[in-house]
């Protein structure tokens, strides 16, 4: 009898792999090896013109001790996650707010803020970059004179409102069906109780939200930590490594330079995938001991 | 019983898939009278060789025009060597790149281009086929070339490229704005007061939307080096061990060459908005820019209008100086047909092809045979650039950091014309930083 449940087992388990195996191959062979591998590069030496050389720590080593690394690509890149993140998340908060009103033309103004995370985002920048050229649109109805790109202050602070301008839409609509999911008898009840507007929003809506909210806010900082096609396009790293981010770094050391450093570059990524995942996991400590209602 | 119906269920899945294919077969065996009349073609021209060698090609596309002639020359070869298909396979986007990665996973191709800016890392690899053995079978020397393009692509006594054709730069001028400013047109003879007094006088900044400035300076690592050289300096030591950016010569020269944007006569193109300042020099915005051939064909399509001259750079204190871009064919150490791959690369490297694509302006030929062409003659802008190859030109090419070397310049500039930094300090932190990627 046991050994039938067993086997059972077995073959319920074998049929649900062979429904997913599609989808598993594809993850095995593009994901989770290419991971492995990269983490395996990560410790050798590795110009793609001859097979790796083991290496042990040296590659880390060097990304630790790098200069452009340290003054650069992380102090920018931490910087972005802290200005892009608050900004673009209540943004979106508010244009949901907004949005679950009943407003007059409200699909056509969803439809507009959505319409931004939908466009390539080469397109986008390519946009951008004609916008705040110095005889761009945005000189000539402000009547100032920056070369917003060309100028080490500004640049980076060009991309971050671009890509706060792109990713607004989508986290919109992620906050639109947190804010739905709400029961009017909540509000109904604090209306009873004589709680108005401004309360109902700091007492119901955000608690309520909490776990939307952290959703938002960890999709958010991984986007952020891996900001690349945008600066490839806008600014490649410059000027003056002004907008030199992580990512950046690696493709830099990978592909740009005379000197191939794949090994290097993927000791950097795998250090990525660090920062984001004690960044994620300290993320999740901070929300959830604020309150209750994070479960889901 | 629940075990049959899931049993049942993957059946008809397994089926559906089946039966997927078994459709898309039935599709495909429809136009079969197709295959049939394809089979007589093949009939017909049995007297070719029945075995065809493949050799793929692969180069960078810089402009629709440019392919359009290196496919033309293409086709003139499978004409004369029918047992050959070449079959071209241009990248677009990242070329070192797709390149580079093709070669790490053993699927690059025959015949490629290899810029001088960073061939020798794939030689030092031994990516590269050395060409010498395959050059004596067709006759064809050394000697044939211009003597500094060859060398630049020789590693360790071996030839590992053949120089398709080359570039240096030279001063564009705007003979309108010349005109207009009453100033006698330049002379190979200019020095660099010369340079800097004409600037004075072409600069107009009367309409602030459209402003006029003399002379060009981006913050370009190929541009810059031939100001060093024409004061007598270096980028590198002769055998790339160490920088000499921080000698007096180069930083004299950076000084130079940033004195004109101080001195409001000069801009750098993103000051005007442009990414290149070619565009400038046709929009009549920048009067006197120095660039190489590549110019020619785009002034003739964007800028038809635009009335200009070319002349060697004004030498310096140090005399002449001038940059060669250069890219040579190279076949890969793994090619199957390295024969093959020869005839095509000899091919597109003869005298002939080498004419064609003189006269179509884009760049100069890199055969000796052709220094003394009518084409030259008769295009004296053609002609300077070619000339400048002969006075103090050196390759553009720094050694295994090069592109830290290029940043380090670009950026050693760039902190002097955006942030004011004394030019000393910026090429001491240049050089500094360049020896740090040297270790």
């Amino acid at each position: 009898m046991r050994a039938r449940t067993d086997r059972r087992k077995i073959v319920e388990a074998l049929n649900g792999y062979l429904f997913i195996s599609p989808w598993l191959i594809i993850f095995i062979i593009f994901s989770l090896i290419s991971l492995g591998y990269a983490v395996y590069l990560s410790f050798t030496e590795y110009n793609l013109l001859r097979p790796p050389r083991w290496w042990g720590l040296e590659g880390y080593q060097r990304v630790l001790e790098d200069e452009l690394f340290l003054a650069k690509a992380l102090p920018n890149t931490f910087k972005y996650v802290l200005i892009v993140v608050p900004i673009q998340t209540f943004l979106s908060l508010v244009l949901a707010f907004a949005m679950d009103q009943n407003l007059r033309f409200q699909r056509f103004f969803r439809t507009i803020f959505y319409l931004p995370s939908v466009t390539s985002s080469v397109v986008i920048s390519l946009i951008f970059i004609w916008i705040f050229a110095p005889q761009g649109i945005f000189n000539q109805i402000t009547g100032l004179t920056v070369n917003w790109l060309d100028d080490p202050r500004t640049a980076f602070y060009v991309i971050m409102g671009m890509n706060i301008f792109t990713t607004s839409g989508t986290l919109m609509l992620i906050f639109l069906t947190g804010l739905q999911d709400i029961p009017l008898a909540v509000y109904e009840a604090a209306e009873i109780d004589g709680a108005n507007g401004i309360q109902k929003f700091f007492y119901i809506t955000i608690p309520m939200l909490r776990p939307v909210i952290f959703f938002v806010v960890t999709v958010g900082v991984i986007g952020c930590f891996q900001v690349f096609d945008q600066i490839y396009v806008m600014t490649a790293g410059g000027p003056l490594d002004s907008t030199t981010t992580i990512t950046y770094l690696i493709y830099k050391w990978a592909f740009r330079d005379t000197r191939i450093q794949m090994g290097q570059a993927s000791a950097l990524a795998v250090i990525l995938t660090l920062i984001i995942l004690a960044v994620t996991l300290l993320q999740r400590k901070v929300i959830e001991g604020s309150g209750s209602g994070t479960e889901r | 019983m629940n075990r049959l119906i899931k049993l049942l269920l993957v059946l008809t899945v397994l089926a559906l898939g089946l039966s997927a294919c078994g459709q898309t077969t039935t599709q495909q065996t429809q136009p079969t009278p197709q295959t049939v009349r394809e089979t007589v073609t093949v009939r017909e021209t049995v007297v070719v060789p029945a075995e065809k060698i493949t050799v793929r090609l692969s180069g960078w596309a810089s402009s629709p025009a440019e392919t359009a002639l290196l496919e033309s020359l293409l086709y003139k070869f499978s004409v004369e060597n029918p047992d050959i298909l070449v079959k071209y396979e241009p990248i677009t986007g990242d070329y070192k790149q797709v390149l580079l990665t093709s070669i790490a996973s053993g699927t690059e191709p025959d015949i490629f281009y290899v810029d001088i800016f960073w061939w020798l890392e794939l030689a030092a690899n031994n990516a590269l086929l050395p060409l010498d053995d395959l050059m004596a079978t067709s006759g064809v020397s050394r000697d044939d070339f211009i003597p500094a393009l060859i060398d630049a692509f020789t590693y360790e006594g071996k030839t590992y490229g053949i120089p398709k054709d080359f570039n240096t730069l030279g001063m564009f001028y705007n003979k309108a704005l010349f005109d207009k400013a009453g100033l006698a047109y330049p002379t190979d003879d200019w020095t660099w007061d010369d340079l800097r007094a004409a600037a004075e006088k072409l600069t107009d900044l009367s309409d602030p939307n459209r402003p006029v400035y003399g002379f060009c300076t981006p913050p370009d690592p190929g541009r810059f080096p031939v100001f060093v050289f024409q004061n007598g300096g270096m980028v590198m030591k002769d055998d790339y061990s160490d920088t000499m950016l921080d000698s007096e010569a180069a930083v004299k020269a950076a000084e130079f060459y940033t004195s004109f944007r101080t001195a409001k006569i000069g801009a750098l193109p993103s000051d005007l908005g442009e990414g290149w300042q070619g565009t400038l020099f046709g929009k009549g915005q920048c009067a006197m820019v120095y660039e190489g051939g590549w110019l020619i064909p785009y002034l003739r399509d964007q800028f038809p209008n635009t009335q200009y001259g070319v002349v060697m750079p004004p030498a310096g204190p140090g005399g002449e100086g001038n940059l060669i871009f250069t890219v040579a064919w190279g076949i890969s150490a793994n090619t199957k047909n390295p024969d093959a791959a020869w005839k095509v690369v000899n091919f597109l490297t003869s005298e002939a092809s080498q004419k064609t694509v003189l006269e179509s302006g884009f760049a100069l030929p890199s055969r000796k045979s052709l220094q003394n062409s009518d084409y030259l003659k008769n295009n004296p802008n053609s002609a300077a650039i070619f000339n400048g190859s002969f006075f103090g030109a050196r390759p553009f090419f720094w050694g295994a950091v090069g592109s830290d070397v290029n940043d380090q310049m670009a950026k050693a500039l760039e902190r002097i014309f955006k942030e004011n930094q004394p030019v000393p300090d910026a090429m001491k932190q240049a050089a500094d930083s360049i020896r740090k990627a040297l270790r």
